[in-house]
């Protein structure tokens, strides 16, 4: 009686289980499906976020190194780690044991060390990180894995049995590929599957090596999902359908086999085939999706330009634009900060064109990490804002070319917040407990002490400790007394649906959000803001400059600024499509246009010692945010 | 014969230059102040000791390791149960459901989050459920729940997994032999099964709770970025901030804190083998 209780028991913890496991998976697949772009609501069957995902070179491109690098990190891990298996077998039991230990380094060890670890390797050694770096590393740490699983099948054979062999006449080459390999074959299999697993899900360590542009899917999603994007469940569910297809090859072909064997009696490694068939296909289709489309007639064919920018940052079709105007490929890499942009770029990776903001640009200059821009090149000058030429922290534009530009404001539901409150308070009003559990703040070192300093009526670009202190105070009271969101670009679709009362976010990003909802608001403190610009800028180490300068007249002309600007929501340099924009699809947004002018506004400024002060209270702030829930 | 020992000569120089040298580079840094250790190398302690004169910084390590143990027991407690049912079914089920477990594993971890992120959110499935149920505008995303869940829902396949390897190769015989000798169901489960699936016991807490110390994308994608655990940090402190050596000290100091929590299991692990034999 009690049994059955326990099989009813049983089998409904084995039912929610699986419930469990496969409702995040087929939830993904069908909003794949979904017309609107809502992840919680389907309103209608389409197929447009596949064609966006096959349109994106981006995506495609980090399906193709996912599995390209797994593919070719399994043979390899599989047949070195065999080999020295083998060999280690054959060892001095001390050598033995210290292998066992160095092997056991990166199965029990926390992954990020073991990341960080290749990571200050490649750099140190002046690797240039990328996709031989992410292979090398994949390599590593998946041949300890198959060791792990091939030793104990080696440890079960007879010792004698490769002197045996060869005293039989076999050579050692013969008795280690016709007498040890067969007889530890299930052991192998195993070891390349647990590899496989291994390097196709990893995401730690690729994150850490990677670099130049290259993505695998799990750096891709990580970088993708601040935004509402259902393109990732389109290549997620693609994902899902060739796995489970290995999956059933793997499974079901050997099975097949087997029973043919059995009637024919022929040899063969029966596992082997089906797989080196898939290897072949699915290389043979990663080459052919890589060939296509290059046309050699066009100026730069066969070019590439790498450009490292803020995420969602640029109209939907610009860069397929350029492609097909260019013949050159672009190779899109994205960050969210400027100071996770400024340690690549100073740690030697190589890119065409960068797009990070004023003070950060300052800092590139004065370090010598870029190069002048040549204006005998550039056709696009007349056409910007004056606003936005000649700023302070590049005079004459020597090397900078704007990009977009705007201010930091606070965006808040009219229906909730007493606009009164806005005016009386300004920045203050996120410490007003009157909106606690209701506020956002945007995880931004620079633009929170600028939020902070400016509403303790301070300069933000102090370099006063004491106002910096008083600022980590003020940033301290909001997280331990509003339970604020510290978010990034996920505000920007959490406040167009109106999740919180109040947040901080660039006037772009407000155009953007206030266009979606006509309940939302946009205000500019008196104590004044941030004016910023970010601007597109040519690295020293860029290897194709003059493609560079052809983007940026591309991106300043008039029909590229206005698609970029109209679909991005951040105010154009390009005077003319600026003043179109406002009068058209911004028309009575008050955010696209920026307050221009107003004598309490800054323009950041950088200082090398205020900005280590800053980051480290700024990480000091998120921990304490973190240690207060 | 000893020519074959050879062979593991390439690896052994490969294992010294890809697995010991990154260790001993985190080492250097976390001991030194200049970002390029092998140029300049002053030893200092200075970063250990900013750690650990640091409430802060110690309440988010403890914080992390909080909530790992609070994904192994969960882990544990809905593991074994799911494990023990599977090792009792038909071969032919048993198989099923050992792939049915493991199938979703070989999805990319960080799709199988982000998918969270949408049944978590306001108005999705989930708070839809328990909106049904009559928990009206309950908050999930953004959460540690939330946090807890992903991890639960990450690492939980690798417990049952090991569990029910360990159950499956237990010689059955001694469930007869125990319930020949008068051991009521219970006694037998708890004198005879579990001692014995222990060591599979001890493979999944350490393939769930070393994971879920560290995770960092985790904690982003579904606690948001006010949720912060040690990985973050360290994430923080290399991505962010650019202090590589501070970064490299809090590193050190995980990796050593796990190596000291791996030894224990061990002991007792080795403590259990002893006295079975006695």
């Amino acid at each position: 009686m009690k049994k059955k209780n326990n099989r009813t028991f049983g089998k409904i913890l084995m039912t929610l289980m699986i419930i469990f496991f496969y409702l995040p998976i087929l939830y993904m697949i069908f909003f794949s499906f979904n017309e609107g772009k809502s992840l919680t609501s389907f309103t209608g069957f389409s197929l447009r976020w596949y064609q966006h995902m096959l349109a994106s070179h981006d995506m495609m491109e980090s399906l193709y190194t996912t599995f390209g690098v797994a593919f070719i990190a399994t043979a390899v891990s599989t047949v070195v780690g065999t080999i020295a298996a083998i060999g280690l077998s054959k060892s001095k039991k001390i050598v033995r044991d210290l292998m066992d230990q160095v092997n056991n380094l990166p199965l029990m060890n926390p992954e990020i060390v073991t990341a960080i670890g290749f990571m200050l390797l490649f750099i140190t050694f002046r690797v240039e990180k990328g996709y031989i770096t992410m292979l090398l590393a994949h390599i590593a740490f998946c041949i300890p894995y198959v060791m792990l699983s091939v030793t104990p099948k080696i440890r079960s054979l007879d010792p004698n049995l490769a002197d045996a062999a060869m005293d039989l006449g076999a050579t050692p080459w013969q008795a280690l590929t016709k007498v040890i390999v067969p007889q530890i074959t299930p052991g192998i299999i195993s070891g390349a599957l647990i590899a496989f697993t291994m390097s196709i899900d990893d995401f730690i360590i690729s994150y850490f090596v990677t670099g130049g542009g290259v993505k695998n899917l799990s750096i891709m999603v990580y970088t993708m999902s601040k935004r509402i994007n259902p393109s990732i469940n389109a290549i997620s569910t693609l994902v899902v359908v060739i796995i489970t297809i290995m999956l059933i090859i793997i499974n079901v072909v050997p099975a097949f086999l087997a029973k043919r064997q059995q009637k024919s009696e022929i040899k063969g490694h029966h596992i082997l085939l089906p797989a080196s068939v898939l290897a072949v296909v699915i290389v043979a289709v990663a080459i052919f999706g890589r060939m296509g489309g290059s046309n050699s007639s066009l100026p730069y064919a066969g070019e590439s330009l790498y450009i490292y920018m803020p995420g969602e940052y640029i109209g939907e079709n610009i860069i397929s634009d350029f492609e097909e105007q260019t013949g050159a490929s672009v190779i899109m890499e994205n960050f969210d900060s400027n100071e996770q942009m400024y340690i690549k770029v100073a740690n030697g990776e190589s890119y065409d064109i960068l797009i990070p903001s004023d003070y950060m640009i300052q800092r590139l200059i004065e370090e010598d990490f870029l190069q002048e821009l040549d204006h005998s090149k550039l056709t696009c000058m007349d056409l910007l804002n004056d606003a936005v030429k000649d700023m302070p922290f590049d005079p004459g534009n020597k090397y900078s070319i704007s990009y977009f530009w705007g201010m930091v404001g606070i965006v808040y539901d009219k229906t909730v917040v007493d606009y009164a409150d806005l005016e009386r308070e300004g920045f203050d009003i996120f410490l007003d407990t009157k909106y606690k559990g209701d506020i956002y703040l945007y995880d931004s070192e620079r633009d929170s002490f600028m939020m902070a300093l400016k509403a303790l009526g301070y300069s933000m670009n102090t370099e006063n400790e004491e106002e910096l202190n008083e600022a980590y105070t003020w940033l301290e009271q909001c997280v331990t007394t509003m339970e604020p969101e510290i978010v990034m670009d996920e505000i920007i679709d959490n406040m167009a649906q109106a999740r919180k009362a109040l947040g901080i976010t660039y006037s772009g990003d407000a155009a953007y959000i206030m266009s979606e909802n006509e309940n939302m608001g946009y205000y500019l403190p008196e104590s004044g803001t941030n004016q910023w610009c970010d601007a597109m800028v040519i690295p020293k180490n860029a290897k194709n400059p003059d493609l560079a300068h052809e983007f940026m007249n591309f991106i300043s002309s008039y029909d590229f600024a206005y698609d970029n600007s109209s679909y991005v929501g951040y105010t154009s340099p390009n005077v003319e499509v600026m003043n179109d924009l406002a009068a058209s699809d911004y028309e009575g947004i008050n955010a696209y246009l920026p307050r221009i002018g107003y004598e309490k506004d800054e323009v950041f400024v950088y200082n090398e010692a205020t900005r280590k002060i800053i980051s480290n209270l700024w990480s000091k702030i998120k921990i304490v945010a973190s240690n207060a829930q | 014969m000893k020519r074959f020992s050879q062979l593991a000569l390439p690896y052994i120089i490969w294992a010294a230059l890809m697995l010991i040298l990154p260790m001993a580079l985190i080492a250097l840094y976390s001991f030194s102040n200049q970002g390029n250790t092998i140029v300049a190398f002053s030893l200092t302690f200075e970063h250990y000791v900013r750690f650990f004169t640091d409430p802060d910084f110690l309440l988010i390590l403890w914080r992390s390791l909080l909530i790992a143990l609070k994904t192994t027991a969960i882990c544990l407690l809905l593991g074994y149960p799911a494990a023990y049912f599977i090792s009792r079914c038909a071969e032919n089920i048993q198989n099923t459901l050992i792939l049915a477990i493991t199938l979703p594993t070989w999805i990319n971890a960080l799709v199988r989050t982000y998918a969270w992120i949408g049944l978590l959110s306001e108005g999705g499935i989930v708070s839809q459920i328990l909106a049904f149920l009559g928990f009206e505008g309950v908050e999930m995303l953004y959460t540690e729940a939330a946090v807890l869940l992903g991890m639960v829902y990450n690492f939980i396949p690798f417990m049952i997994l090991q569990i029910n390897t360990s159950l499956c190769k237990m010689d059955h015989s001694l469930l007869n032999a125990a319930a020949d000798l008068g051991a009521n169901p219970r006694q037998t489960f708890w004198k005879v099964t579990f001692p014995l699936s222990l060591p599979g016991v001890i493979n999944g807490i350490t393939l769930v709770f070393l994971p879920a110390v560290s995770s960092f994308f985790i904690p982003k994608l579904l606690g948001g970025g006010q949720f912060f655990l040690i990985g973050n940090v360290i994430e923080n402190q290399f991505i962010t901030v650019g202090e590589w050596n501070f970064g490299s000290a809090i590193s050190m100091i995980m990796a050593i804190i796990m190596m000291l929590m791996m030894m224990a299991v061990r002991k007792i692990e080795e403590r259990n083998q002893g006295g079975k034999e006695d």
